[in-house]
C-alpha cells in the first residue's frame, strides 16, 4: 500500500506525426472533448516524420481551451533551458496556466550529436538536467528583480533576464528510470513521468523506483508526497483478459486502481492514437477509477 | 502586391487576429528589446497560427545558436504545416556572423529538401551529421534576411527570398543603395533580382493634417509610398504602429488607394508574379513552358524543384516524375489547365483525383498532371431523392462519412483513400457490389470539361452517348468536374475478418468461390493472398461484408465462409459502413518503383483456374493476389447499358508483382480463364487490353464516340481508345 494522496489525472500520449499534419491536433481536441485532463507528446527532434513538439504543443494550446499540455518528455540536450523557460512561461501565460514541463535527460546520443547537440555521458546528462532545472527556475523567478548570472558546468548565461513569470506554478515532471535520475527527481521534481513499456519487470519495478525518489526527496528535506507519480501506459480493450491492461474496461479499472493502491500512481497517461479508445478511456474508465480510488482511500484513511 | 502588418509586443495575439480580420496579408513578429518581459517569439508565432486563418506569419528568430538550427528547421516546417502554408522565417545578424546566417539558411532549406534522398550533413558553423530530412512543408517557406550592412545585403542577394529593411521609414535613397547591393549579388549568383522581394517598415499617423512623411491624409500616404513601390521595387509594406485607428485606416483606405495607384502607374506587363528561385528553376524540364502557366494556377503549380514536389510526384504504387503538377480548384481552372496541357501536345497528360489509381495513369514521367484533389465537394442536393453531388477529388472515406448521418451510402472500392473521379469513371467494385452493383450503376449525371475546353452535362436525358461512355471509359472523354449520384440506404454492416488455411490453395480458392456464389446478395467477400513465407502455413485473408446489422443474419451469412477451411484467426464486428471505409489517414504517396498490376474478370473459380492461380501465387512472381466477388446486382445491368460491359463475371482477380515482364508472362498464361478485365487494376499498356476491357461491340462504339467527343485525341494516356496510337 503506497499512496501519495494526489488527485487523479488522466491524460493521453499522442504521437506527433507530421503526416497527416493535423492528425495530432485533431486527436488532442478529441481528448479535450472526451474530458481528459492532459495531452502530452514525445520529443525526438531527430525523428524526421514528427512535428517539432514545442511548436505543436503551442499550436494545440491555441486551439484548445481547457486541457493541460506537456512534453512527455522534452529533450533537454536539443533544447536550451533558457529558451525553454521563456517558451514555457510565454505559453503558460497565453493558455491561462495550462502548461507543464515534462523533461528528460536525453538518450539517443548519436542522433543528438548528429543534430548538432552536445554528446554527454549518462552521468553528465543527469548533472546537466539538474543544472537546467535550476536555471529554468531562476528565469521563472521574477519575484527577485535583479538579473541573475548563471554559471554552471553545462549551461552558462551572463545576466539572465528573469521572466516572463509563468501564469501558474509550472510542474517540472521528470522522465527517469535509473537510481541517479530517480534521486534527482526526488530532489527537484514536481512529478515523475516514466513509461510502463520501459519497465523490464512490469509494474512491480515501481516499488524500488519509488523508494529512490522518496529517498532523494527526504535527503533534500522534502516530502515524498511532493512528487506526483505518473505513468505512461499502453493497452488494449478486448473482450477477454490477455494480461495487464489487456481486457475489458472492468479489468482496466481494476488494473489502474491497483497501480494507485500499490504504487501510488496518480497520473495515468494513455498512449493512444485512436479517438475511439480515448473516448472510452475518458468516458468510462477514468470516472470508474476515480470512484474506486476514492472509495479505497475513504476506507484506508479514516 | 502590398503586404502589411502591425505588431506590438503585448496583446500581440489579439492584434494579429484583428489584422487577420481586416484583411492584412502578413504579420511580422519580432522581439521588442525595449520590453523586459521577453516572451518567446516562436511560441507566440505558433499560438497566433492557431488564432488566425489567412494571415501569413513572418517570425524573426534571433536566438541562434541557443536555438539549434536543426531544431529550428523542423520547427519552421511544423509551423508551416500546422498553419497551412502561412509561415515565413526571418533571420538577421543578431549575434551571428553573416556566414553563420548563410549556414542556417542552408540547414533550413536542406531539411525541407526531400528530393535529396541522402541524409543532411553540413560543415561550417553548425555541423550536422546524417540528419534525416523532412517533413515536407506545406510550401517553400520564404526565408527573409533582415539587415543593412554590405555583407548581409550580399547574402540576401545570394540566398534570400525576401529582404527586410532593418529600420523604420528608410529613405528611398538608402533603399536604392541597398537594392543595388542585393541586385548585384543576385546577378553574380546567377539569380534574377526579382526573386528577392523587398520589404520596408513604415510608421506614421493618418490624419487631416498634412505636412511631413507619412503624417497626413490617405492621399499623402499614397503619394509618399508610391515611389517606394515604383522606384524602390518594394513588394511588402509593413506598418509598425500600436495605434488601432491607424491600423484600421491603413487597411481600409491606404491599401486600396495604393493598390489602385500602382495599377494605374505600373507598366501593364509587369504583373507581380512569384518568381521561383534560380535553383528551383534549374530543375525545370525542357519542353514545358513554365512561364506560360495560366495566372489562376500559378500559385498552386508544383515544379520538380519545388519543396512540395516529392509530395505530389507519385501515386499510390507508381513513382512518377512529371514536369509540372497543376492543381485545379474550380471548373474554370480545369479549363485553364487543359489549355496549358494542349500547348504541349507531345507530353504525357495525366488527370489525378486522389492518386490511388493502381493502373498508375495519374502520374507520368516528364509530362503534365492535372490534380483535382482540391475539388472535393460532397453535397446533398436533394434529400428526398437522395441525390448527392461529389467532386472528383473527394475521397470515398469522406463520402461515406458525409452520407452516414443520412443513413445512406455508396459502394466504392475497399480503400477509403481512393478518389471519386478515377473510380467513378471506370466502375467501382466495392464492399456492397453484390447487393448494390457497381459505383457507376448509381451515377445519374456528370458535368465534364471536354478536350476543346467546353463544358457539357451528360445524363440519361442529355448527351446520352457520352453518359454511356463515361461509365467505364470516362478517362478517354474528358475531365469530369462533378458527379451526381443517387445514394441508397446503408446502415451498420457486419464485417468478418478471417484468416483461413490455404495450404491446398487450389482447393481453398474453389471452395471459397462456390460458397460466395451460393450466398445471398447481401454478402460480398474479398480474399487476399501473398507468396509462401518460410515456416508459415499458406493462409488467405478473407474479408467479408454482410449488408445487415442483424447479428443472426450476419452469423448466418458468415458461417459458410468460415467453414471454407481451418480458421487461424477470426473477428466479426458490426460497424457503420463509414467506419469500414475510414481505413487510411491520407499521407502523400512515396512508392519505391513501378510494379505491374494485372486484372482479370472470371465467371466461376473453376478447378483449372484455381490450379493455375495456385501455381502463380506459389511461384513468388506476385506479392499480392486478390479476388473480389462481383456478380449479383452488377450482373443485373445489361452489358450494353454502360461502357463497363463485362457484367457476367462473378469475380474480379488482381495481382501485383515487381517485375512487369515476369508478371505479364505469368498472367498471359492465365488469360484463357478470363472473360475481360477491369481497367482500374491494369497496368499493361498493350493494345489488346482494350479488347479485354471493352468486349465486342463496346470497343467499336467507344471508338466512334471517341472520334466524336475527343477528335484530336487529347485524352490518350489512360488506355487510349483511338486505334493505332500507342499511349505514352
Amino acid at each position: 500500500m503506497t499512496d501519495y494522496g494526489h488527485d487523479l489525472l488522466f491524460g493521453a500520449f499522442i504521437t506527433p506525426v507530421a503526416q497527416p499534419a493535423m492528425q495530432p491536433v485533431e486527436h488532442a481536441i478529441a481528448a479535450e472533448e472526451a474530458g481528459l485532463d492532459l495531452v502530452s507528446f514525445q520529443d525526438h527532434p531527430y525523428q524526421a516524420t514528427y512535428h517539432d513538439t514545442w511548436t505543436l504543443l503551442s499550436y494545440i494550446a491555441s486551439r484548445t481551451e481547457r486541457i493541460r499540455l506537456s512534453g512527455n518528455v522534452l529533450n533537454l540536450p536539443l533544447r536550451d533551458p533558457a529558451v525553454l523557460a521563456r517558451s514555457l512561461a510565454t505559453l503558460d501565460n497565453l493558455s491561462g496556466g495550462r502548461i507543464e514541463l515534462g523533461i528528460g535527460a536525453g538518450g539517443f546520443w548519436d542522433a543528438i550529436a548528429g543534430m548538432g547537440g552536445r554528446r554527454l555521458s549518462a552521468g553528465q546528462s543527469v548533472e546537466a538536467l539538474e543544472e537546467a532545472i535550476e536555471l529554468i527556475r531562476t528565469v521563472w523567478g521574477t519575484q527577485s528583480r535583479n538579473s541573475a548570472g548563471f554559471a554552471g558546468n553545462y549551461y552558462r548565461v551572463d545576466g539572465v533576464r528573469r521572466g516572463p513569470a509563468p501564469a501558474h506554478d509550472i510542474g517540472i515532471w521528470i522522465g527517469s528510470y535509473g537510481p541517479r535520475m530517480l534521486r534527482l527527481t526526488g530532489r527537484h521534481g514536481d512529478g515523475w513521468l516514466p513509461s510502463l513499456p520501459y519497465l523490464k519487470g512490469g509494474p512491480s519495478d515501481l516499488t524500488e523506483m519509488n523508494r529512490y525518489i522518496d529517498d532523494g526527496a527526504r535527503k533534500a528535506g522534502r516530502e515524498p508526497s511532493d512528487i506526483r507519480r505518473m505513468l505512461n501506459i499502453g493497452g488494449q480493450i478486448a473482450s477477454n483478459s490477455g494480461g495487464f491492461l489487456n481486457g475489458p474496461p472492468e479489468q482496466w479499472i481494476d488494473d489502474l486502481a491497483g497501480l494507485n493502491r500499490d504504487y501510488g500512481i496518480s497520473g495515468f497517461i494513455l498512449m493512444a492514437d485512436d479517438p475511439g479508445l480515448i473516448e472510452l478511456y475518458a468516458g468510462e474508465i477514468a470516472p470508474a477509477v476515480r470512484e474506486r480510488v476514492a472509495a479505497e482511500r475513504g476506507v484506508s484513511s479514516p | 502586391m502590398i503586404t502589411t502588418t502591425s505588431i506590438a509586443p503585448d496583446r500581440a495575439s489579439v492584434r494579429a487576429s484583428q489584422a487577420d480580420d481586416l484583411g492584412y496579408d502578413l504579420a511580422l513578429l519580432q522581439h521588442d528589446s525595449v520590453h523586459a518581459d521577453s516572451a518567446d517569439i516562436w511560441t507566440l508565432g505558433s499560438w497566433i497560427a492557431g488564432q488566425t486563418d489567412q494571415l501569413q506569419l513572418a517570425v524573426t528568430v534571433a536566438d541562434i545558436p541557443r536555438r539549434l538550427p536543426s531544431v529550428l528547421a523542423r520547427s519552421v516546417i511544423s509551423l508551416d504545416l500546422l498553419s497551412g502554408g502561412r509561415m515565413n522565417l526571418i533571420l538577421g545578424e543578431n549575434n551571428l556572423s553573416v556566414d553563420a546566417v548563410g549556414s542556417v539558411i542552408e540547414i533550413v532549406r536542406g531539411m525541407m529538401d526531400l528530393s535529396e534522398r541522402k541524409a543532411l550533413s553540413t560543415g561550417g558553423y553548425f555541423p550536422l551529421r546524417g540528419v534525416k530530412r523532412g517533413p515536407i512543408p506545406a510550401h517553400d517557406v520564404p526565408i527573409w534576411i533582415n539587415g543593412a550592412g554590405p555583407e548581409i545585403l550580399q547574402l540576401a542577394g545570394q540566398k534570400a527570398d525576401s529582404w527586410l529593411a532593418p529600420y523604420q521609414n528608410m529613405r528611398l535613397e538608402d533603399l536604392r543603395i541597398a537594392n543595388q547591393f542585393i541586385d548585384q549579388a543576385a546577378t553574380d549568383a546567377g539569380r534574377d533580382p526579382r526573386e528577392i522581394r523587398r520589404s520596408i517598415v513604415v510608421s506614421g499617423m493618418i490624419s487631416d493634417a498634412s505636412d511631413t512623411f507619412l503624417q497626413g491624409t490617405t492621399r499623402q500616404w499614397v503619394d509618399d509610398l508610391l515611389p517606394f513601390v515604383l522606384q524602390g521595387g518594394v513588394g511588402t509594406v509593413l506598418l509598425d504602429t500600436s495605434d488601432v485607428d491607424t491600423i484600421d485606416a491603413f487597411a481600409r483606405e491606404v491599401v486600396p488607394a495604393l493598390q489602385e495607384a500602382i495599377e494605374r502607374e505600373r507598366p501593364v506587363d509587369s504583373s507581380a508574379t512569384r518568381i521561383r528561385r534560380a535553383d528551383v528553376r534549374a530543375k525545370r524540364y525542357a519542353g514545358i513552358e513554365y512561364d506560360a502557366v495560366p495566372a489562376s494556377l500559378r500559385d498552386s503549380a508544383t515544379e520538380p524543384g519545388d519543396v512540395t514536389y516529392p509530395a505530389v510526384r507519385s501515386t499510390y504504387i507508381r513513382a512518377g516524375s512529371p514536369g509540372i503538377v497543376l492543381q485545379a480548384r474550380t471548373t474554370a481552372e480545369v479549363v485553364d489547365a487543359l489549355a496549358f496541357a494542349r500547348r504541349h501536345p507531345d507530353l504525357p497528360l495525366s488527370v489525378r483525383s486522389a492518386g490511388h489509381g493502381i493502373s498508375g495513369r495519374s502520374t507520368n514521367q516528364g509530362g503534365i498532371v492535372i490534380d483535382l484533389s482540391q475539388m472535393n465537394e460532397i453535397q446533398v442536393i436533394d434529400e428526398a431523392s437522395r441525390v448527392v453531388r461529389l467532386g472528383p477529388g473527394a475521397r470515398w472515406m469522406d463520402v461515406a462519412a458525409a452520407l452516414q448521418p443520412y443513413g445512406w451510402g455508396l459502394s466504392s472500392g475497399d480503400y477509403g483513400g481512393v478518389g471519386v473521379g478515377g473510380l467513378a469513371t471506370a466502375g467501382g467494385i466495392g464492399w456492397l457490389s453484390r447487393k448494390h452493383g457497381l459505383t457507376i450503376d448509381h451515377l445519374k449525371a456528370v458535368d465534364m470539361v471536354l478536350a476543346d475546353g467546353s463544358t457539357v452535362r451528360a445524363s440519361a436525358e442529355e448527351n446520352q452517348d457520352l453518359f454511356w461512355a463515361v461509365r467505364g471509359a470516362g478517362a478517354n472523354f474528358g475531365i469530369v468536374v462533378s458527379f451526381e449520384f443517387e445514394a441508397y440506404e446503408v446502415g451498420n454492416i457486419g464485417f468478418g475478418q478471417f484468416v483461413i488455411d490455404a495450404g491446398d490453395t487450389a482447393g481453398f480458392l474453389e471452395k471459397w468461390g462456390a460458397t460466395i456464389e451460393a450466398s445471398p446478395r447481401d454478402l460480398t467477400s474479398f480474399l487476399i493472398m501473398g507468396p509462401p513465407r518460410r515456416n508459415q502455413p499458406m493462409a488467405a485473408q478473407v474479408l467479408t461484408v454482410v449488408a445487415s446489422d442483424d447479428p443472426d443474419t450476419i452469423v448466418d451469412r458468415l458461417q459458410p465462409v468460415a467453414n471454407v477451411g481451418p480458421l487461424y484467426n477470426q473477428q466479426v464486428m458490426i460497424m457503420p459502413y463509414a467506419a469500414l471505409m475510414a481505413n487510411t489517414q491520407g499521407s502523400y504517396h512515396d512508392p519505391g518503383g513501378e510494379p505491374a498490376a494485372r486484372s482479370g474478370l472470371i465467371e466461376y473459380i473453376t478447378p483449372e483456374f484455381a490450379r493455375a492461380a495456385e501455381h502463380l501465387i506459389k511461384s513468388g512472381t506476385v506479392y499480392f493476389f486478390q479476388i473480389r466477388s462481383v456478380g449479383g446486382a452488377v450482373s443485373d445491368v445489361p452489358p450494353d447499358a454502360t461502357a463497363y460491359a463485362n457484367r457476367s463475371a462473378n469475380f474480379s482477380v488482381t495481382a501485383f508483382g515487381p517485375d512487369p515482364e515476369r508478371v505479364n508472362q505469368a498472367w498471359d498464361e492465365l488469360a484463357v480463364h478470363f472473360n475481360g478485365l477491369y481497367l482500374s487494376f491494369e497496368t499493361d499498356q498493350r493494345p489488346e487490353r482494350l479488347e479485354d476491357a471493352f468486349p465486342g461491340e463496346t470497343l467499336h462504339r467507344l471508338q466512334e464516340l471517341k472520334a466524336k467527343w475527343d477528335p484530336e485525341n487529347v485524352f490518350r494516356d489512360n488506355f487510349n481508345l483511338t486505334p493505332n496510337v500507342t499511349s505514352g
